[in-house]
């Protein structure tokens, strides 16, 4: 486990001495109790065990790498944690399908409505989208990352 | 100078006004820019979360489109860039272009300008962006930001501190139930800071909070290109705004 996750780009989390800094740092922690930093990582440093916590609750502040004593950078576990459930085929939230779509449809994450288009004319503003080109070079790139 | 522009999905779809706002200050400031129409999406947190090889090829491939300067008028976007740029370049000894969130490029080039402000004296609050503040990157004070508070001062606003000011809005929570009660606590903190408006550089914040706040939720472009000069309606600045401003 511990390999799969370094692989994955987690952090140094066996220098945690769960001072419990990223727990009082977290905003998540704050409104969802049972979501917590230091026991995610006490469960893979203490437990050698995958936490069960949902690590898509995170909403990726970063104020427990910024206070994190130890240089641990919780987030990036919390980062390859979510990484390892997407190749187990955990199921991903509905935003972040929805956002890989449309990346992959257009090369960029949201598209145009039509009052957006008129505005944009009146305003002067350029075309909205890629080339042909330039979308099949970021469609080949997915594809061979595998996404 | 010349320097590369990078929008963002979200302000390039969503937000004309803004993207007007910041070719105008640009314009006034004597600042050439060009915009690369083949540049993809940045492939933030959604991805990188996901596929780390995807995100860094993507910019790889950004990286060639672009000048020696970026500047991005998105903070997640300046996270995103710089970051995987930084990787790419050590990875392949490649010289990386320089990012500059739109607030720090402001704070560099405001002065010497010759410029005069045609408003002053609102009551702002500034939502701070998560991501250009952390991981700290030297480029301000990460527990107690100043950039954007500058930039408003030079140009004659009222910066307002307030309780919670470094709380995430939750802009970048995947989950509907977590964004929500972020949205709402923050709102509640912006609000009682008794402001005018909410002066924001990242397209995810002013999303999250234009959907839950009574106050106008603004990017600091706005402002910037109201000061110089810009016409408020072309650039969304509401009337009762202008109604709180002193013409010096
Ligand atoms: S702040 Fe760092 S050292 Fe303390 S519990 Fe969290 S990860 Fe471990
Ligand atoms: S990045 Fe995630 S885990 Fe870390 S403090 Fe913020 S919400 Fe909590």
């Amino acid at each position: 486990m511990i390999n799969r996750l370094r692989e994955r780009g987690a952090g140094n989390f066996l220098k945690c001495i769960q001072c419990g800094s990223c727990t009082s740092a977290c905003i998540v922690n704050v409104v969802e109790e049972e979501f917590n930093p230091r026991k995610i990582i006490g469960s893979i440093v203490r437990f050698n065990k995958f936490p069960d916590q949902d690590p898509w609750l995170c909403s990726a502040c970063l104020l427990c790498v910024e206070r994190c004593p130890q240089g641990v950078n919780p987030f990036s576990i919390i980062v390859s944690l979510r990484t390892i459930r997407y190749e187990n085929g955990n199921a991903l939230p509905n935003k972040v399908i929805e956002l890989i779509e449309q990346v992959k449809k257009t090369g960029l994450a949201f598209s145009l409505s039509k009052e957006v288009e008129e505005k944009r004319k009146l305003l002067g503003l350029p075309g909205f989208g890629l080339s042909e080109e330039g979308l099949s070079e970021v469609r080949r790139i997915l594809l061979e990352a595998g996404v | 100078m010349s320097i590369t522009l990078y929008l963002g999905c979200v302000i390039k779809a969503l937000y004309p006004e803004v993207e007007k706002a910041i070719k105008e200050v640009l314009e006034r400031m004597g600042v050439n820019f060009e915009e690369p129409k083949d540049a993809s999406c940045c492939a933030p947190l959604g991805f990188f979360s996901l596929n780390r090889d995807a995100w860094l090829r993507l910019n790889e491939r950004n990286m060639r489109l672009f000048q020696d300067t970026v500047v991005t008028a998105c903070d997640d976007c300046f996270a995103s860039l710089n970051d995987a740029f930084k990787i790419v370049s050590e990875n392949k000894g490649i010289k990386a272009p320089e990012v500059k969130p739109f607030g720090k490029f402001m704070l560099e080039n405001l002065e010497n300008r010759g410029l005069r402000f045609s408003f002053k004296g609102l009551r702002c609050t500034v939502q701070h962006s998560c991501h250009f503040l952390r991981p700290a990157r030297g480029m301000d004070d990460a527990e107690n930001p100043r950039v954007v508070k500058s930039v408003l001062e030079k140009l004659g606003y009222l910066p307002v501190s307030y309780d919670g000011e470094l709380d995430c809005c939750g802009g970048l929570a995947f989950e509907e139930r977590v964004r929500e009660m972020l949205a709402r606590r923050k709102a509640e903190a912006l609000e009682k800071s008794g402001a005018d408006c909410v002066v924001s550089t990242c397209s995810h914040c002013m999303r999250q909070l234009r959907a839950v706040s009574r106050l106008p939720i603004l990017h600091l472009a706005q402002l910037s290109a109201l000061s110089m000069g810009a016409n408020p309606e072309e650039i969304g600045v509401p009337d009762m705004l202008l109604r709180r401003m002193v013409k010096p």
